[in-house]
């Protein structure tokens, strides 16, 4: 499964985006292919990960063949792991 | 294309701008002590925008050519835009801790986008496609420029007409058939020396009498005849002593101002974006004030967000975080920060579309964001002195903190007797006590408290400017009309 992972632009995360990222990363790589979203790909699902509850990356711009899971605080990042794990 | 932050400084590198301070021309203004850091500062702009974790403020989809452009270059197309452009002058001000200049040129790119659409469909004049082909030069190739609005004004009780001097404000002083000749300055320009293309505006309203004073042109920084005379700033020179990173405050980063002169200079006619309209200077001008009112929610909530936290470091270090007065002063800081920035989002949400197709946010409440911080920076700082207590201004230098002077009965240095008396709690070393208090003290009256507080009063306009904004937008009559109702009076 490819995932595109887009970030919000970081104007005042709650969390750390990038922890985060790298522990979904690490704990999926032997099931799920990571990358930036590229607009001219196409993805199995994009992962937005936003710094607060706003959550504004823009993300409509990507195609995805089965939707968007979105991460915004840290509390929600192992139930993240998991629903990635269910789109397989 | 996107330049890195080395990229643009190489580019600075290449301009023959003119640079003058303490009387001399700066030959090397790119590595001179005092202006490096400003240089650095934008240079963060640049260097942003290749962050996955960042790119989507900092970046833009430009609706002219297609193509990613660093949203300091982009023509605003929705209230997203308008928020985001918000949002990324909070980041810059998180990351810099300064004002980071690069957000005048872009508000001038806005105004003048939408003003010139308007003075064609009256006038039938070409300006708005001289625009639109200097926007794409300017996306393109990545450019920061100023945009420059500020005349000297001398007697402000005249109109520009009817200075004694003349050059008080720029103004067209002949013209050819292939342009332009101006001459004037423009006052307190930040970043101009870091920009490579400038942007002139008129800064007033305009009658007839004053045609030759409704100018609006770009031209690259080192045209001939145009020169700069540096501002100083307090404690600037601190920059310039050895071993003294620390007693600067913000080592990194800095902010900086100019005086441009423009020494009879010649505008080609594809650069020229207003000349004589008088009537449209006004347009032009609150267009670009309520822009640039707008991105001081941003800008200056970012520097507080870091004002907040060195200010609850000092308290720890201070082994004072606990006090209820502490934390309730931090609650304080944080409201006033956050109201701020409630008015750089609010008037970026009510924005609409110009006739030209571009967004322009909420004129009345941009001036209620701008007003609000010709204030809340004040306090945000008082409440960060308080804390920091009075040791913030009383401190020895780096160089004491630093010294193997043998001064007491057994030996004791100088550095070894500043470490022990102005030690703190056991969370941080005296040295890093000590580059907390310097930051405060930079930003509360040293040279970065040009760019927090006394730019938060008068920069994008004095507080009575909002005022007479917000009065012209306040619909008073129709409030009356509101009571009126509930009143049941006719």
């Amino acid at each position: 499964m490819k995932c595109g992972v887009r970030f919000c632009g970081g104007c005042n995360p709650r969390f750390d985006r990038g922890e985060a990222y790298e522990k979904i990363r690490t704990q999926l790589k032997d099931e799920i292919e990571f990358d930036y979203a590229k607009e001219d790909d196409w993805y199995d699902v994009i992962l937005v990960i936003g710094g607060c509850t706003n959550c504004c990356a823009s993300y409509d711009h990507y195609r995805t063949r089965r939707g968007v899971v979105k991460v915004y605080n840290a509390e929600d990042v192992d139930k993240t792991i998991q629903i990635l794990k269910d789109f397989e | 294309m996107l330049m890195t932050g080395a990229q643009y400084i190489e580019s600075l590198r290449k301009l023959n701008t003119r640079v003058y301070l303490f009387g001399e021309e700066v030959k090397n203004w790119v590595d001179h002590p005092m202006i490096r850091p400003s240089i650095d500062c934008v240079a963060v702009t640049y260097d942003l925008a290749h962050k996955p974790e960042y790119e989507d403020l900092m970046t833009a989809k430009s609706h002219l050519t297609g193509e990613k452009v660093n949203r300091f270059c982009n023509i605003h197309q929705s209230t997203d835009d308008l928020r985001k452009k918000v949002k990324m002058q909070r980041l810059l001000g998180q990351k810099t801790a300064s004002c980071f200049q690069r957000c005048v040129g872009m508000d001038s790119f806005n105004a003048v986008y939408s003003t010139t659409f308007e003075i064609d469909q009256k006038y039938g004049t070409s300006y708005h496609q001289n625009f639109l082909n200097y926007i794409k030069f300017v996306q393109e190739n990545d450019l920061t420029v100023d945009g420059a609005m500020t005349d000297p004004k001398g007697d402000r009780g005249l109109a520009p007409s009817k200075q004694r001097d003349a050059d008080l404000f720029m103004h067209i002083v002949e013209r050819r058939p292939d342009g332009i000749v101006v001459r004037g300055s423009k006052a307190h320009q930040t970043g101009s020396i870091n920009s490579h293309e400038h942007l002139i505006m008129p800064t007033m309203a305009m009658g007839e009498d004053d045609k030759d004073y409704a100018v609006s042109f770009a031209i690259p920084s080192d045209a001939e005849g145009v020169y700069m005379i540096y501002g100083r700033q307090s404690c600037d020179t601190r920059k310039m002593e050895p071993n003294a990173k620390i007693d600067v405050g913000n080592f990194k980063y800095g902010g900086q101002e100019a005086l441009v002169v423009f020494d009879d200079v010649f505008i080609p006619n594809d650069r020229v974006f207003l000349c004589g309209e008088y009537e449209f200077a006004t347009m032009l001008v609150e267009r670009f004030a309520g822009y640039h009112r707008q991105s001081y929610g941003g800008c200056k909530v970012g520097v507080g967000d870091v004002v907040i936290g060195a200010s609850a470091l000092a308290a720890d270090y201070n082994g004072a975080s606990k006090a209820a007065h502490i934390k309730d002063k931090l609650i304080e800081m944080t409201h006033l920060n956050e109201t701020l920035y409630c008015c750089g989002i609010a008037c970026s949400s009510e924005g609409h579309a110009t006739a030209s197709g571009n967004y322009q946010i909420d004129l009345l409440l941009a001036n209620v964001c701008k007003q609000n911080v010709t204030r809340f920076p004040y306090e945000i700082v008082r409440l960060a002195e308080d804390i920091a207590g009075g040791l913030m201004v009383t401190m020895p230098s780096e160089r004491d903190f630093n010294s193997d002077l043998k001064v007491g009965r057994n030996g004791e240095t100088i550095g070894e007797i500043c470490n022990k008396y102005f030690a703190g709690s056991a969370l941080c070393t005296t040295e890093e006590r000590m580059k907390v208090l310097r930051f405060l003290e930079n930003i509360s009256l040293g040279s970065a408290a040009v760019g927090y507080r006394t730019e938060s009063l008068h920069g994008a306009g004095s507080p009575q400017a909002q005022r007479i904004m917000i009065s012209r937008q306040g619909n008073i009559e129709g409030k009356k009309n509101l009571a009126k109702d509930i009143l049941d009076i006719k």
